[in-house]
């Protein structure tokens, strides 16, 4: 038996992945890393690759060609982990037939060092109540914490989530993003997260990645994707052309719009929309409002995957 | 090891509440012992009415148990069989349904394990089965009728230690192909896209060769199928069947008896060795 990993490994190395259904291709030349301590999100539209990319990490479906090393174990060797990586998929995948005491027992067998009890788990998950009922008498979300309560039963170095935040209420969301900081934050749990919940993931993780067409277009920390995306500002003044005339001396500052009375649309890169202010009401401008707007997730994935950008987005990943 | 042992563990867990597992178990020993019951409801009927018409001279053959005894033998592993093929081939394929095999597959035991894990599982469900019809049959033999010798006209046509010999030999018989009709369900099992489709094609196949094997002549003899009690039976069990009622044209081939005992063995690796070559590259 194969000792158990130390999680000084890389949680997750995927390089030169390729998948094919057949002729057509659904990953080309994928690379991928997660850190250690990570919380990696992974989006992409609908059919970009992302469950088949998981799968192939997970060792559920074989690939083409390319490396995967996961807590420094090749995908079908997974199991020598001995619980270092788990998984909860995108249906929550339990015997129907079982309680949900018995499913977290059932789990419990299958892991070698259960660090929490299923009692333990259930009030981690607030699935106490539903202890004695049947997975098939549950509703989706707590079949999914269920099944989240499942991993959490040991102590893993790697979670893969697909779509975790499917079926969950607002509270359920709340719940499972706390965990998940907690665990990273307390244990230095590393995840992966596919997930179309993209405010969900702006909240939690660390870096992100956006797949698309088989490739990765992007990868980074959120900090450093979200600096390199332009800030737009939403200036309300009196006096809009005046206002134009000062700002476009700033360095940095770019306008975008002053159709509209009263507001002038700027574009910062790097610029601080304070001194944009001091200067406007040094030169006697009544500014009543700044409205910075930051890139987020949602704008940052809709630029990646937007159709006029496609072939940009494939040239940023291929680098 | 360790991952194979937690993984039967973990297999025996779901299994042992699983109701389609209990029903596994007990429903060859029921249906017996209801058939026995009518037997002998329909052999009292007819003892009475021959009673009253003056004949019911050959009361002894028919109130024998041993004849009963390999019957429901006969018709517990039938059933037995079927509806263990089933279930092989159903576990495997209604996992990667639900998915709960991949959540084994991460944390514990490789491919190649689990369907050993699964294998043995069925098999300790059959040993089960196995032990609780045994049990049954012999209750509801013994309730119902008398074992002794088969005696006709005041002569011993065959005495009980060779009936229990007889006996042994053809439940021993029928019992070798069991284990690999249980592997084929799970080879099955691990080649289908579906649990629908893995349990129809399991019974299809194991009720085709039944049809066949009496077509096929002396190949047959090479197919582990020809020596299981089936709906088609030719098994030696149930040329005990008629030896244990004091039939004497039962003829016994001794090199068709040396084939049951060792055609199915190779068989049974066969599909094992598919079923964890075909595992190590199949999408789950």
């Amino acid at each position: 038996m194969a000792a158990r990993q130390e999680n000084t490994d890389a949680p997750l190395s995927v390089t030169g992945l390729n998948k094919r259904y057949g002729a057509t291709p659904v990953l080309m030349d994928l690379n991928l890393a997660v850190e250690p301590a990570a919380v990696h999100g992974l989006v992409g539209l609908n059919g970009s690759g992302k469950t088949t990319t998981l799968e192939c990490i997970l060792g559920m479906r074989p690939f083409d060609s390319g490396e995967i090393q996961v807590l420094g174990l090749r995908p079908n060797e997974l199991y020598r982990s001995e619980g270092g990586v788990v998984s909860i998929f995108d249906s929550p995948s339990l015997h129907p037939q079982l309680t949900v005491r018995q499913t977290l027992e059932h789990a419990s067998l299958l892991c070698p060092r259960a660090v929490r009890s299923p009692a333990q788990v259930e009030e981690m998950l607030g699935i106490g109540k539903y202890s004695h009922y049947r997975i098939r008498e549950l509703s989706l979300g707590n079949r999914r914490r269920t099944s989240i309560a499942q991993a959490l039963l040991g102590q893993p170095g790697f979670v893969i989530l697909d779509e975790p935040f499917n079926g969950l209420d607002a509270g359920g969301v709340d719940d499972v993003l706390a965990l998940i900081s907690r665990l990273n934050r307390e244990e230095g749990t590393a995840f992966l997260l596919s997930s179309h919940q993209l405010p969900y993931l702006e909240q939690v993780c660390s870096h992100l990645s956006i797949l698309h067409k088989g490739r990765i277009a992007i990868s980074d920390r959120v900090d450093k994707l979200f600096n390199a995306q332009s800030t737009r500002l939403l200036v309300h003044c009196d006096d809009v052309v005046r206002a134009c005339a000062i700002v476009q001396d700033i360095p940095g500052v770019q306008i975008e719009d002053t159709s509209e009375a009263g507001l002038l649309t700027l574009k910062l890169d790097r610029a601080n929309p304070g001194l944009i202010n001091q200067r406007l009401v040094q030169k006697g401008i009544m500014v009543s409002e700044l409205v910075p707007e930051r890139a987020s997730l949602t704008s940052l994935f809709h630029q990646i995957t937007s159709p006029a950008l496609n072939d940009k987005g494939a040239e940023r990943g291929a680098a | 090891m360790n991952g194979f042992l937690a993984a039967l563990k973990a297999e025996l867990y779901v299994a042992l509440r699983s109701n389609s597992a209990r029903l596994l178990v007990v429903l060859p020993v029921f249906i017996v012992i209801a058939r026995a019951s009518v037997v002998k409801l329909t052999e009292t009927g007819q003892q009475a009415r021959e009673a009253l018409l003056g004949g019911g001279d050959d009361v002894t053959a028919t109130s024998n148990a041993w004849g009963h005894f390999v019957d429901s033998f006969t018709t517990g592993l039938t059933l037995m069989s079927l509806s263990l093929v089933a279930y092989a081939a159903w576990s495997f394929a209604n996992d990667r349904d639900t998915g709960a095999l991949r959540h084994v597959l991460i944390r514990r035991v490789s491919r190649p394990g689990l369907v050993l894990a699964k294998l043995l599982t069925v098999y300790l469900l059959a040993l089960a089965a196995l032990v609780l019809l045994s049990l049954g049959i012999a209750a509801i033999t013994a309730l119902l009728w008398d074992f002794g010798p088969v005696v006709e006209d005041g002569y011993e046509l065959i005495g009980s230690d060779e009936i229990r010999s007889e006996v042994w030999l053809g439940l021993r018989l029928a019992l070798i192909p069991l284990p690999t009709a249980l592997a084929f369900g799970v080879l099955v099992s691990v080649l289908a896209q579906s649990a629908t489709q893995a349990v129809t094609a399991a019974l299809g196949v194991t009720l085709a060769l039944d049809v066949f094997k009496g077509v096929l002549g002396d190949a047959a003899h090479y197919l582990y199928a020809s020596f299981q009690p089936s709906l088609i039976d030719q098994s030696y069990l149930q040329d005990v069947g008629r030896l244990v009622r004091g039939y004497s044209d039962v003829m016994i081939d001794p090199q068709v008896l040396s084939l049951n005992e060792w055609v199915p063995l190779p068989q049974l690796a066969l599909f094992v060795v598919i079923a964890l070559l075909v595992v190590r590259r199949k999408a789950l």
